[in-house]
C-alpha cells in the first residue's frame, strides 16, 4: 500500500501582492496536487505558479500552475517528477491585490 | 497469547518502560504525527478560541534533512525524520506567540489500562533554515515537548522546554511546565477563554524578555549547552527522555544526551477536566523561532512506553 499524506500548509493566508507557500519537503512522493481553496479576495486575477528546487531555498518555475482565477472557490493542479521540495508561487493583480488562501497539498508514494 | 521475541530494528538505542505504546521512526509516513490545530466548531468552521492566532503554525512534514551545501543529511536511521517548521515570524519573548511563529506536532492516544509512568523517548535535533549566511544558533528560541493527559479529576500538562534563545540571546537553559499563581484571564492574556490555567503552557501565560514565563520554571541546575554543531546544516542528533508518575501527577526526571535532571517532587498544574477526554494521551512536540526566520525540529524516531 502507498504512503499518503495531506498538508494543511497555508491555512486562511492572507497574501498581498505576491504568493509564496511554506517550502514543503515532498522526496519520498511520486506525485502531488495543490488544492487552493481562494476563501475571499479584493482583486481582479490570481496566477499561481508550482515551484520546484534542490533546498527549499532556491526556486525554479516547474511549468505547471492556476492562471487567471478570478473568483473564491476551489482550484488544483497536478504534479510529478518534482524532486524533494515544491511551493506555490504567484501574482495578484488588480483591485487591492489581496487574497485569503487556503492551500492543502495531497502527496502519494 | 504468545509474544515473539523479535525487536524492531533501532529501538535497541532507547530504553522504553515495560510496554511500548508506539515507536514511530517516520521511515514509513508520519504515524499520526500532525499538526497540532484548534478545534473549528464554530460556524463557517471558525476555531473554538482566539486569544492568540493558533491557525497559521508552520506545517509538520517528513524531511530528508536537505541543504544547500552539504546535500541530504539524512536520519540518524534511514532517510527521513519528522520535522516541524515555523514560519519566519517570530516576535519579542515578552509578547505572546506571534502567528506562525511555533510548529507542533500531536499525536492522539488514550489510556488502555491503568498507568505508573508514561515515558517519551527521542533522538531530535534542531536548525534554522540557511537562508542567510552565520551560524544561526540563536535564531531558534525553543523547543520541548508535553503530554497532554487527562484523568477522572484533572487535566494536566507535565512538559519541558529548552529556552536556547530570547530577544537574541542565547540562553541554553531548561524549563519545565508549570503554571505561576495567575488567575485563568492572566494566563489568557486577559480573556475568560477556554485555556485554563496550566492548560496550554506552550502558548499561555505571559512572557518575560529573559525568556522565562508564567507557564515555565526553571530547572535547577539547568544550564545545558546542547550540541549545535558550527553551521545551520550540521545536524546531530540527541537523546531526549521524559518520564512522568501518573498516579501522583508528579514529574520524575527527564534526559538530555547525558544529563538527566531530577525532577522529584515537582508537579505540573492540575486543570479542571475537560468535557469527553478522560482518558486522553497526547504527546505533543513543540519549536519556536525567534526572529524573522523559519526553525526546525527533526524527530528521528519516538518512543512513548508505560508501565
Amino acid at each position: 500500500m502507498r504512503n499518503f499524506y495531506t498538508s494543511v500548509v497555508e491555512f486562511r493566508q492572507p497574501f498581498t501582492r505576491e504568493v509564496f507557500t511554506h517550502p514543503y519537503e515532498t522526496g519520498w512522493a511520486r506525485e502531488a496536487i495543490f488544492f487552493v481553496t481562494v476563501e475571499d479576495c479584493d482583486c481582479e486575477t490570481i496566477d499561481l505558479s508550482v515551484q520546484i528546487g534542490p533546498d527549499g531555498i532556491r526556486w525554479m518555475n516547474e511549468g505547471n500552475g492556476i492562471e487567471q482565477i478570478a473568483a473564491p472557490g476551489e482550484y488544483f493542479v497536478r504534479v510529478a517528477h518534482f524532486g524533494g521540495w515544491l511551493r506555490l508561487a504567484g501574482v495578484i493583480s488588480g483591485g487591492a491585490e489581496t487574497a485569503q488562501l487556503t492551500v492543502r497539498l495531497a502527496l502519494k508514494e | 497469547m504468545k509474544r515473539a521475541a523479535a525487536y524492531p530494528p533501532g529501538i535497541e538505542r532507547f530504553d522504553p518502560l515495560d510496554q511500548v505504546l508506539c515507536y514511530d521512526d517516520f521511515n514509513d509516513g508520519q504515524a499520526g504525527w500532525l499538526d497540532l490545530r484548534p478545534n473549528f466548531v464554530l460556524p463557517e468552521f471558525r476555531e473554538h478560541s482566539r486569544e492568540i492566532d493558533l491557525t497559521h503554525w508552520g506545517p509538520t512534514m517528513i524531511s530528508s534533512a536537505t541543504f544547500p551545501f552539504m546535500g541530504t543529511h539524512g536520519a540518524m536511521s534511514g532517510t527521513y525524520s519528522l520535522k516541524l517548521s515555523t514560519r519566519p515570524t517570530g516576535d519579542r519573548h515578552e509578547n505572546p506567540p506571534a502567528p506562525g511563529s511555533m510548529g507542533l506536532a500531536i499525536k492522539r492516544l488514550a489510556t488502555h489500562r491503568p498507568l505508573n509512568h508514561i515515558q517519551m523517548e527521542a533522538w531530535f535535533t534542531y536548525t534554522p533554515e540557511q537562508d542567510r549566511f552565520g551560524i544561526g544558533d540563536a535564531d531558534v528560541r525553543a523547543f520541548g515537548f508535553f503530554f497532554d493527559l487527562q484523568d477522572a479529576e484533572h487535566r494536566w500538562m507535565p512538559g519541558i522546554r529548552y529556552l536556547n534563545s530570547a530577544n537574541g540571546e542565547l540562553r541554553k537553559r531548561w524549563q519545565y511546565f508549570r503554571a505561576a499563581d495567575v488567575t485563568d484571564a492572566e494566563w489568557n492574556y486577559g480573556h475568560e477563554g477556554w485555556h485554563r490555567r496550566g492548560v496550554d503552557s506552550q502558548w499561555f501565560g505571559r512572557r518575560y524578555a529573559d525568556g522565562s514565563g508564567d507557564g515555565f520554571v526553571w530547572v535547577p541546575d539547568g544550564d545545558h549547552k546542547l550540541v549545535f554543531n558550527e553551521s545551520a546544516d550540521k545536524i546531530n542528533w540527541m537523546y531526549l527522555r521524559l518520564l512522568v508518575d501518573v498516579p501522583n501527577r508528579k514529574y520524575v526526571e527527564f534526559q538530555a544526551m547525558d544529563r538527566t535532571f531530577d525532577l522529584r517532587g515537582n508537579a505540573p498544574t492540575l486543570a479542571p477536566v475537560y468535557e469527553s477526554i478522560t482518558g486522553l494521551i497526547n504527546p505533543v512536540f513543540f519549536v519556536e523561532t525567534d526572529t524573522d526566520r523559519r526553525v526546525f525540529l527533526f524527530v528521528d524516531s519516538v518512543v512513548i512506553s508505560v508501565d
